[in-house]
C-alpha cells in the first residue's frame, strides 16, 4: 500500500477559528507518527474576534481538550450563560429569553409545552419563561451547573454556555496547541503557491521570502477567505435577501446595569444591539442593515445605549450573510469566518468552527483527498448554515413590529420554504420537526416561536387525558418547584469568586 | 373538523392488535374499535415470529413487562442472527444486537480491528462482541451491570398464537372494542376520504381516523391510488415458505441460523423455520407465499394510515417486519393531529416512514450485494445498479471503513459493521487516525478484550437455565 498518510498540515490565520482548529487537531492527531501542524499568523493582521457569547455545544469542545473548566473561566475573563434574552424584538416594551435546557416536564410521554398550551387554552396567564429554571435562576443573577444524576430536579434540565474574551480565548487554546506539537509561525502572507495539475496549494509565501508548504490547508483567515476563495475560487451563497444585516459597530464598557448569566439582544430600528457581559467588562455592538441606516447613526445610537462607559473607540465591520459554496476544494478546508458567516443572533459563530473541526475530523484526509468524503462535508456543511440560517430568520419575519422600513421588510418577508412549514405546523398544532441533527432543537424553536407571539391552535390530544383541574395544578407545582430550585442556587459572582476569579472591573483610561 | 376521536383499526393479526392495544392504552381518550379479520398468509408482520430488541420499548410504552410478553407467552429471547455460506470461502459470523471492542483515543475500534485484518492478523470481528460470543457459547443473559453484557440488544421470538391472544386480552382490558364481522364495502366522501366500513351485515363503521392493518392486500389503503416504490429491481426474491415448529426446541436458540442457498435463502428459529427464494419463470409451485417487495410512498393519506404489510412489504432477513409496524404505530401516536388535521402532519409521517423503509430496505440489500457466490443468482446481485443511498454508503465504507448518518436507522453502526465485516468487506484504506495508536498496543488491547469476554461467558446459564430462573422468581414474588 502506498504511504498517502498527511505529514503537513497548515492553519492559515491565528483568531479563534485558528486556534481552535490547532488545539482540537493536536489533540486527536498530534500522536500521528510523521505529521507536523504549523498555524501561521500575523501580529499585524488583527482579528475580528466578535463572537464572545456561545452555546453549550462549547462544553463539549472544551472537554474533548481535556479543560480544566475553573481555570479557563479564570484565564478568558469569562462569565456563564444560560440563555439569550430577547427584548423588543416582539414589540417594544416586550420580552422573552431563549433558555438552554428544557421546559418543565414531559408528561405522558408528551412534551411539556403541550400541557402548557392547554392551561393557556383554559385562562392560565403564566409564561413559558416560569417553567425554566435556567431563566428565572439567570434574572435572579444565578447560576448551577447541570445535575444530571438528580434526574427528579429541575437542575437536571438546565444546560449552560460561556461568554468570554475571545482574544484571551485564542491565547488559552494557543498555549494547549503549542504543548501538543503544534508550531506557530509569525509573518503576513504575501502570495499562495498551486500545484499546475490539480490546483492544490502547495505552499504559502510570507513577507519575509519564506515559504511554507503543506499537504492539508485550513483556511482560517477570515472573511476574505484567502485561500477557499483567493485560491479556490469556491464562490459564495449569498443570502442578503433573506438576512438584510451586513454591518455592525461594535465596543466595550465597563460595568453596569444588572448582572445576569444571560446575552442580551435588544431589537433596534434597523437591526439590534447585544450585550455581553463578562468579569471585568461589556462587550457591545449594533448589527445593522446599511439599506436602512447610516454607520454614524448606528454608532450613535450604540454609545447611546450602553450600560457603563465606552472603554474604546467603536470599531466598524462589514460582512455578508451567507457561506462559501464548498467549504472543501482540493487540499483546502475553510473554518469560521472564512466558511461563512451569519450574525451572532443566537451565538453560533463559535459553534460553527467547532462543528466544521469535528467533520474534519471524522472525514480526516490522506494525501489522495477521497473526493466522496470531501462532498459530503460540503454538503453537511452547507446544511448546518441552511438550519442556522431558518432559525435567524425566525426572529425577524415573527414580529409584531412596524416602526420602521427595516422591520417592514422583515415582517412582510417570505420565509424560506423549511420555515414556512415549521411555522405552518407549529400555528395549527402547537407541534415541531426538529430534522436531520439540527442544532437548534424542540426547545429553541418553541422558546422563539412561542415568545415571539405565535398562538397556536391545538396541543397534543394526549393532554386532554389530565383533567383540567389537574393539568393546572401540575403546571403550578412545577412552576414553584423552580421557584425554590432557583432560589437555592447560588448568585454567579460569587460562584465566580469561588473559583478564583478577580471580579476587579475595567476602568476608563482617562 | 376537530381532533379525531374515533378509529377503526381493520386487521386481525398482531399488527391490527398492537395498533389497536396502543391507541387505546397510550391516548385513552380515543375510542378504538377494531374489526379483526383473520391475517391472510402474506401479511408478513402478522406471520414472521422473529423481532428486534426494539419490541421491549413498544412493550414499556404500553405497561407489559416480562411477565406477561414473555414468561406467559412462551416466547423465546433471541441474542442476534448467525449467518452461513453468505460468502464462499468466508467463516460464518454473527449479527447481534451489540457493540464490538472498545475504541482507544481517538480511533474507533472497528478502524483498529481493519487495520488489524488489512495485515491479515485479525480474529473474526464477531469475536469482539461479548453478546455474540455468549450466543455462540449457549449461553444468555438481559443485560445488566456495567461489564460486557451490561448493554447489548436482545429480541424476541414470539408464540404467535399465545403472544396475539395476550395482546387480545390486553386491549380488551384497556377498552378496545372489537367488532365481529366480515368486510363488504368501503363508502367514500367526496373528496376521497373514508366516510365508512361497512360489514356482511350491514353495519356501518364511521371513524375520523381509520389504521389499514389488513395485510398487502391493503383493503382500505389500497381504494385511494397512493402510489408504491417498487423494491422488486434489487430484492428479488418473491417467495417465501413458512413451517411452524410444532412443539418448539426444547432448548429455544438464541441465534436464528439463515444459510444463503441457490436463489435466496433459508433459516431455522426458535419458533418457525423457512425459505426465501427467487421463484424460477414459469413455476408457481404450490405452498409458497407470493409477496413483491416495496412500499407505499403515502402510507398516510386521507384519513387512512396503513400499517405493517399494507404500508411496506419487506423479505424477513434481518427480522424488520413487525418492527416497522411498531414503529409506525410509534409514529401515529406522536403525530396524532391536535386539531383538524394538518396536511403538513401527513407529510411529515411520510416522509419519516418512508426514509425508514428505505434504509431498512438497504440493510437488506446489503446483504445480497456483498455476498459472493457463484450461482447465476448471486452474480446478477452483485453487479446490479443500487439505490443511491446505499450506493453512497458502501462507496464511503469502501474509501476509509467511515458510515454516513441517515436520518429514521433502524440498524446502528454496530449492525452495519457485523454486516459489512462478516461478509469479508474492507475498506481500500485505513482512516489516517488509527496510526495514533501503534499496532502492537493496539493488538494487546484487543487479545485482552477477548480474554475478558471470555471469562465472562464462563459463569452464565444456558437460555433454558435463564428462563427456569426468572421464571422461579417472578412466582415467588407472585
Amino acid at each position: 500500500m502506498i504511504d498517502d498518510r498527511l505529514q503537513r498540515i497548515v492553519i492559515v490565520g491565528g483568531g479563534t477559528a485558528g486556534w481552535m482548529a490547532a488545539a482540537a487537531i493536536g489533540k486527536i492527531a498530534g500522536r500521528l507518527p510523521g505529521l507536523s501542524i504549523e498555524l501561521v499568523e500575523s501580529d499585524e493582521i488583527g482579528t475580528v474576534g466578535v463572537g464572545e457569547a456561545t452555546i453549550p455545544q462549547i462544553v463539549l469542545f472544551n472537554t474533548m481538550l481535556g479543560i480544566d473548566e475553573a481555570e479557563f473561566v479564570r484565564e478568558t475573563n469569562a462569565t456563564y450563560k444560560l440563555g439569550i434574552e430577547f427584548v423588543d424584538w416582539t414589540r417594544i416594551g416586550h420580552r422573552y429569553v431563549h433558555p438552554f435546557g428544557f421546559y418543565g416536564l414531559d408528561m405522558l410521554g408528551v412534551e411539556f409545552h403541550h400541557f402548557w398550551l392547554k392551561a393557556r387554552a383554559l385562562g392560565d396567564p403564566t409564561p413559558l419563561d416560569a417553567y425554566s429554571l435556567g431563566i428565572v435562576g439567570a434574572q435572579r443573577g444565578r447560576f448551577a451547573h447541570p445535575r444530571p444524576d438528580q434526574p427528579n430536579s429541575p437542575l437536571s434540565k438546565i444546560g449552560y454556555a460561556f461568554q468570554f474574551d475571545a482574544a484571551l480565548y485564542a491565547r488559552y487554546l494557543r498555549k494547549l496547541a503549542e504543548a501538543s506539537g503544534v508550531r506557530r509561525t509569525e509573518g503576513r502572507i504575501v502570495s499562495v503557491a498551486q500545484d499546475d495539475g490539480n490546483g492544490h496549494v502547495t505552499a504559502v509565501r510570507l513577507e519575509s521570502g519564506a515559504e511554507i508548504a503543506g499537504d492539508l490547508f485550513i483556511d482560517c483567515s477570515g472573511f476574505r477567505g484567502l485561500l477557499i476563495e483567493g485560491a479556490m475560487g469556491s464562490g459564495f451563497t449569498d443570502w442578503t435577501d433573506w438576512l438584510p444585516c451586513d454591518r455592525a459597530v461594535a465596543v466595550p464598557c465597563t460595568l453596569g446595569g444588572d448582572r445576569v448569566p444571560l446575552t442580551r439582544s435588544t431589537a433596534r430600528s434597523a437591526g439590534w444591539q447585544w450585550r455581553i457581559p463578562l468579569q471585568h467588562r461589556i462587550g457591545n455592538g449594533y448589527v445593522y442593515s446599511s439599506a436602512h441606516l447610516s454607520d454614524d447613526e448606528a454608532a450613535a445610537t450604540l454609545l447611546a445605549n450602553l450600560d457603563g462607559a465606552p472603554l474604546a473607540e467603536p470599531r466598524q465591520l462589514r460582512f455578508r450573510a451567507g457561506h462559501r459554496d464548498r467549504a472543501w476544494i482540493g487540499n483546502v478546508v475553510a473554518l469560521g469566518l472564512a466558511g461563512g458567516f451569519l450574525e451572532p443572533l443566537e451565538s453560533t459563530s463559535i459553534h460553527l468552527v467547532q462543528s466544521g473541526i469535528a467533520r474534519l475530523m471524522a472525514l480526516f484526509p490522506t494525501r489522495s483527498f477521497d473526493q466522496t468524503a470531501i462532498e459530503r462535508f460540503n454538503r453537511d456543511t452547507a446544511q448546518e448554515y441552511l438550519d442556522i440560517r431558518d432559525f435567524l430568520v425566525l426572529h425577524y419575519k415573527a414580529t409584531e413590529r412596524d416602526d420602521s422600513a427595516f422591520w417592514n421588510y422583515c415582517r412582510m418577508l417570505a420565509p424560506p420554504e423549511g420555515l414556512r412549514d415549521k411555522l405552518a405546523m407549529f400555528r395549527s398544532s402547537g407541534r415541531i420537526f426538529r430534522e436531520h441533527q439540527e442544532l437548534f432543537t424542540e426547545t429553541s424553536w418553541l422558546s422563539v416561536m412561542s415568545g415571539q407571539g405565535i398562538e397556536p391552535q391545538g396541543y397534543h390530544p394526549i393532554a386532554d387525558l389530565l383533567s383540567d383541574e389537574e393539568a393546572l395544578q401540575r403546571l403550578k407545582h412545577i412552576a414553584q418547584v423552580i421557584e425554590q430550585t432557583a432560589n437555592a442556587m447560588p448568585l454567579q459572582d460569587d460562584y465566580l469568586r469561588q473559583i478564583g476569579c478577580d471580579l476587579t472591573p475595567a476602568r476608563q483610561a482617562s | 373538523m376537530s381532533a379525531p376521536r374515533r378509529v377503526v383499526v381493520v386487521g386481525g393479526g398482531v399488527t391490527g392488535w398492537s395498533t389497536a392495544a396502543a391507541l387505546k392504552r397510550r391516548v385513552p381518550l380515543l375510542d378504538v374499535t377494531i374489526l379483526p379479520l383473520a391475517p391472510p398468509a402474506e401479511a408478513l408482520a402478522d406471520r414472521i415470529a422473529t423481532t428486534l430488541p426494539s419490541i421491549f420499548g413498544f412493550h414499556d410504552d404500553l405497561g407489559l413487562g416480562l411477565d406477561d410478553t414473555v414468561l406467559r407467552t412462551g416466547s423465546a429471547y433471541r441474542l442476534g442472527t448467525l449467518f452461513r455460506d453468505w460468502v464462499q470461502g468466508q467463516p460464518d459470523y454473527v449479527h447481534a444486537y451489540a457493540r464490538h471492542g472498545e475504541g482507544m483515543g481517538s480511533a474507533p475500534f472497528h478502524q483498529l480491528w481493519i487495520r488489524a485484518a488489512l495485515a491479515g492478523t485479525a480474529p473474526p470481528f464477531d469475536t469482539f462482541s461479548a453478546a455474540a460470543a455468549m450466543a455462540r457459547a449457549g449461553r444468555f443473559v438481559l443485560p445488566n451491570g456495567d461489564g460486557p453484557f451490561g448493554a447489548h440488544g436482545v429480541g424476541l421470538t414470539l408464540d404467535l398464537p399465545r403472544y396475539t391472544a395476550m395482546l387480545v386480552a390486553f386491549a380488551r382490558h384497556v377498552g378496545v372494542r372489537s367488532q365481529e364481522g366480515a368486510l363488504a364495502g368501503v363508502e367514500r366522501d367526496a373528496v376521497g376520504s373514508i366516510a365508512a366500513v361497512v360489514l356482511g351485515d350491514g353495519t356501518r363503521l364511521t371513524a375520523d381516523l381509520y389504521a389499514d392493518c389488513s395485510g398487502p392486500a391493503a383493503l382500505l389503503h389500497g381504494l385511494l391510488d397512493a402510489p408504491r416504490e417498487d423494491w422488486r429491481g434489487w430484492l428479488r426474491c418473491d417467495r417465501l415458505v413458512l413451517e411452524d415448529l410444532v412443539p418448539p426446541p426444547a432448548d429455544l436458540p438464541v441465534l436464528e441460523q439463515v444459510t444463503a442457498t441457490a436463489r435466496g435463502w433459508q433459516w431455522t428459529g426458535a419458533m418457525q423455520r423457512g425459505a426465501v427464494y427467487r421463484e424460477a419463470e414459469g413455476n408457481a409451485r404450490g405452498g409458497a407465499i407470493a409477496f413483491d417487495a416495496g412500499a407505499s410512498i403515502e402510507p398516510w393519506r386521507h384519513n387512512v394510515v396503513a400499517i405493517g404489510d399494507a404500508a411496506v412489504t419487506i423479505e424477513p432477513l434481518e427480522w424488520s417486519n413487525l418492527h416497522l409496524a411498531h414503529s409506525a404505530i410509534d409514529r401515529l401516536i406522536a403525530m396524532l393531529p391536535a386539531g383538524a388535521p394538518h396536511p403538513l402532519e401527513r407529510a411529515e409521517y411520510n416522509r419519516q416512514a418512508l426514509a425508514e423503509a428505505r434504509r431498512v430496505r438497504d440493510f437488506v440489500l446489503l446483504h445480497y450485494v456483498t455476498a459472493r457466490r457463484d450461482e447465476p443468482f448471486w452474480r446478477d446481485m452483485a453487479e446490479m445498479p443500487l439505490p443511491d443511498s446505499l450506493a453512497h454508503t458502501l462507496r464511503l465504507f469502501r474509501a476509509r471503513g467511515r458510515l454516513p448518518f441517515y436520518e429514521e436507522e433502524t440498524f446502528d453502526r454496530d449492525s452495519w459493521l457485523a454486516v459489512l465485516l462478516g461478509q469479508g468487506v474492507l475498506p481500500r484504506h485505513l482512516d489516517p487516525l488509527v496510526d495514533s495508536v501503534p499496532p502492537a498496543e493496539a493488538a494487546r488491547a484487543m487479545a485482552a478484550f477477548q480474554t475478558a469476554i471470555a471469562q465472562a461467558i464462563h459463569p452464565l446459564p444456558t437460555p433454558a437455565g435463564f428462563r427456569a430462573a426468572q421464571a422461579r422468581h417472578l412466582y415467588e414474588r407472585a
